[in-house]
């Protein structure tokens, strides 16, 4: 090369693809949030395709290969299986709120518990950093099965497979920060019939995992403040709660467009939704659910020790109120609220023997 | 709120209806209280607050070579049995173990980025056309590798056991990496005149998304063929950045790729060392790799692209342009071969694809 350097002589260029780009002329304008997924959504490149050909994974809007191999293997190629309408706003958020649990809780603020206590926020730890496990790889299994044409939805879900790895984190770090331990597992997301692992359908596995079991979650982490008993476990509530509502939108964002989009589903997302109700109080994934171990030290948390357990159990009770209240307002709003007004929902008995 | 100090005493308001202030309160078994294996930990924050890595104290800082448990036991807690088991298939340390995952987990965090808002998006301006349809079509081609890497990760991530969650957990920041590293660069090809370019080729891909024996072969794919190469040609593209935006997003990304580079190098060179007879089968892979590479390099795209790039424009890609892309070819080939040198793999220039040696590769316009 360097003799052909020296001769003088060039290389010759094929230049073919340069007649083979995609769409051209593209302006994308930065607006007030810098340049956000929204605002590349110009010309062609805005159009997501209802059904996906694209097997080869290139970037939707790329002039296909002929030729190119189906090396993708996906199985979600329709955009009504995975879409949602703000999935670029999820995302942008996901990335500006992203956090650290070394240094962004003040673990200096820890100072010793009465024992009872301190068990029950590890045992509570032990169960969110197990239950956090599930919501990192399912999400993270369907992202690899999904054609890049949806490229903004699957955006979403690797920003929450993130979230949920700092969750495991920093629940492990409370455990272990402030002299207890972790403690029993429950096996609550063991693969059962009809849990989170074992979905087939990406709909059916968002039901399950964004809406009734981060939903009922995202109300404890709300109702972080009282079971907080310092700054440091005041922040991890706050900012897990962030995280999770941003979860909790995916789910009814996709089940809203999913409602909207293929209403021949409708009766298929109300069996789904059918399940999750069964199992919303005596699930264990459901901290504030039946499950004692869960349960109990959730009551301590919130009464402030052992012998005010009466007081804590009463505040659970409420609470699990408003995590069927909340979830009530989800699926309304995900399109699917007729279910609480023609008895298909057994939501209104359910409130009526929450204490049971 | 509550201090520590009268915790037993005051408690947050939550104000109750009649209703539940008068529910009967079943007695509380508690029997899971007092079931721990190891109690009294009190990791403290060090300078770098509290980190993932200064939880291993302990029992909870032993990582057997082992853990045949399939449900979602944290390590350290005392686990369920009797669980139906979910799908683990990579139970064993040595297939997936690097010492330095925890700390490259937090380093991960500490470096995030958001390309919406930390490149300043107004600094860039018109380039002449034929640089601007290489840097879309180049950009076009780095989104592609960094799709694939998502699906190649995620792919792997769930079948991991949960004793070895440090490694899961900087995996996640890794496939959070990629789909950012996509988007940035999917931004930089519509934010300037220009537009998405022509499909790559994919054999390089083909052999990370068929990898499916060993997370370890694939790493071997990921790390030595596609991100060694991706990581040169990026700090090559710094050089010869047009902008502060590419230089931006350049900059960024090769923190980001060298985070999966040290992880990946550091658990090959885990699973050499505990399991030397893996050898054969990485040295297989990589060169298996280097033949799938050696096809895509067939293809001219990229490298007319990058001769663009590199030459200031058609004219200069003739000559100086495709110099340099060969100069950075050579570079690849040192850092690859500087890499098995470090895992004591046996893999000579001799041994690769005549275009990757200096003195052996047919040149265009020979």
């Amino acid at each position: 090369m360097d003799q052909q350097l020296q001769n003088g002589s060039e290389f010759e260029l094929d230049l073919g693809w340069m007649e083979k780009q995609g769409e051209w002329g593209v302006h994308a304008e930065p607006s007030k949030n810098g340049l956000t997924l929204a605002d590349i959504q110009v010309g062609g490149y805005a159009d997501a395709p209802d059904e996906s050909r694209n097997l080869s994974g290139k970037p939707r809007g790329a002039v296909s290969r002929p030729g190119s191999m189906p090396i993708g293997n996906y199985t979600v190629r329709t955009k009504s299986e995975i879409w949602l309408e703000n999935a670029s706003f999820l995302y942008e958020e996901a990335l500006q709120r992203q956090w650290s649990s070394a240094t962004d809780i003040p673990w200096d603020t820890i100072e010793p518990l009465p024992d009872d206590v301190e068990q029950a926020q590890c045992q509570m730890a032990t169960f969110l950093t197990e239950v956090e496990f599930v919501a990192g790889d399912v999400p993270s299994r369907w992202a690899s099965q999904m054609s890049p044409d949806f490229y903004e939805a699957r955006n979403v879900l690797m920003a929450q497979v993130m979230d949920e790895a700092r969750h495991m984190d920093v629940f492990r770090k409370r455990a272990l920060a402030n002299g207890g331990g972790l403690m029993r597992a429950t096996g609550a997301t063991a693969g059962f019939v009809g849990g989170i692992d074992l979905a087939r359908d990406f709909t059916e596995m968002s039901s399950r995992l964004h809406l009734s079991g981060e939903g009922a979650v995202l109300t404890i982490f709300r109702m972080g403040e009282l079971m907080a008993y310092n700054d440091a476990e005041k922040a991890i509530y706050r900012l897990c709660a962030q995280d999770e509502a941003r979860h909790v939108a995916f789910g009814v964002m996709h089940m809203r467009y999913m409602a909207a989009n293929a209403p021949e589903r409708r009766e298929e997302i109300d069996s789904y939704l059918d399940e999750a109700e069964a199992g919303m109080l005596t699930d264990a994934a459901n901290p504030a659910g039946q499950l004692n171990q869960t349960s109990e030290s959730l009551s301590i948390m919130l009464g402030g020790g052992r012998k005010y357990f009466d007081e804590g159990f009463r505040k659970l009770v409420s609470i699990r109120k408003r995590q069927l209240q909340e979830y009530q307002k989800r699926v309304i709003s995900a399109g699917f609220g007729e279910r609480f007004k023609n008895g298909r929902s057994r939501l209104h008995d359910m409130l009526a023997n929450v204490a049971n | 709120m509550a201090t520590a100090k009268d915790a037993d005493r005051v408690r947050p308001a939550l104000t109750l209806s009649k209703e539940e202030r008068e529910v009967e309160v079943p007695e509380p078994r508690l029997n899971w209280m007092n079931q721990s294996r190891e109690w009294g930990i009190r990791v403290k924050p060090g300078k770098k607050g509290l980190t993932l890595g200064s939880l291993n104290v302990g029992l909870y800082g032993e990582i057997p070579m082992n853990w045949p448990d399939r449900t979602r036991n944290p390590r350290g807690a005392i686990g369920v049995t009797g669980s139906p088991p979910v799908a683990i298939q990579i139970k064993d340390k040595v297939d997936l173990w690097a010492p330095c995952a925890a700390d490259l987990y937090e380093e991960a965090i500490q470096r995030r980025w958001a390309p919406a808002t930390d490149v300043d998006w107004t600094a860039i301006h018109p380039l002449p056309e034929d640089v601007e349809r290489a840097i879309c079509q180049v950009c076009t081609e780095i989104c592609q590798y960094a799709i694939i890497d998502v699906e190649v990760i995620t792919s792997w991530q769930h079948q991991m056991a949960y004793g070895y969650h440090e490694v899961k957990q900087f995996l996640a920041t890794t496939s959070l990496d990629a789909t950012r590293r996509h988007e940035a660069f999917r931004k930089r090809a519509l934010v300037n005149g220009g537009g998405l370019g022509y499909e790559g080729p994919c054999q390089v891909s083909r052999l990370l998304l068929e990898s499916r024996g060993g997370w370890t072969e694939t790493v071997t794919g990921l790390t030595l063929v596609r991100g060694l190469f991706t990581q040169v040609m990026i700090r090559y593209l710094t050089r010869f950045a047009y902008n502060g935006v590419e230089r931006k997003i350049y900059e960024c990304v090769t923190q980001d790729l060298a985070r999966l580079l040290t992880y990946g190098i550091e658990h090959i060179k885990y699973a050499l060392g505990h399991a030397p007879d893996r050898q054969g089968s990485i040295f297989t892979t990589l060169a298996i790799g280097m033949r799938m590479f050696n096809r895509d390099l067939r293809d001219p795209v990229l490298r007319e692209a990058l001769a663009i790039i590199f030459g200031g424009g058609i004219p200069g890609a003739r000559n100086e342009g495709m110099h340099v892309f060969y100069e950075m070819l050579d570079e690849y080939v040192q850092e690859l071969l500087s890499a098995c040198q470090y895992l004591r793999l046996p893999v000579t220039m001799e041994q690769l694809p005549r275009v990757l040696q200096k003195d052996q590769r047919h040149l265009p316009g020979d």
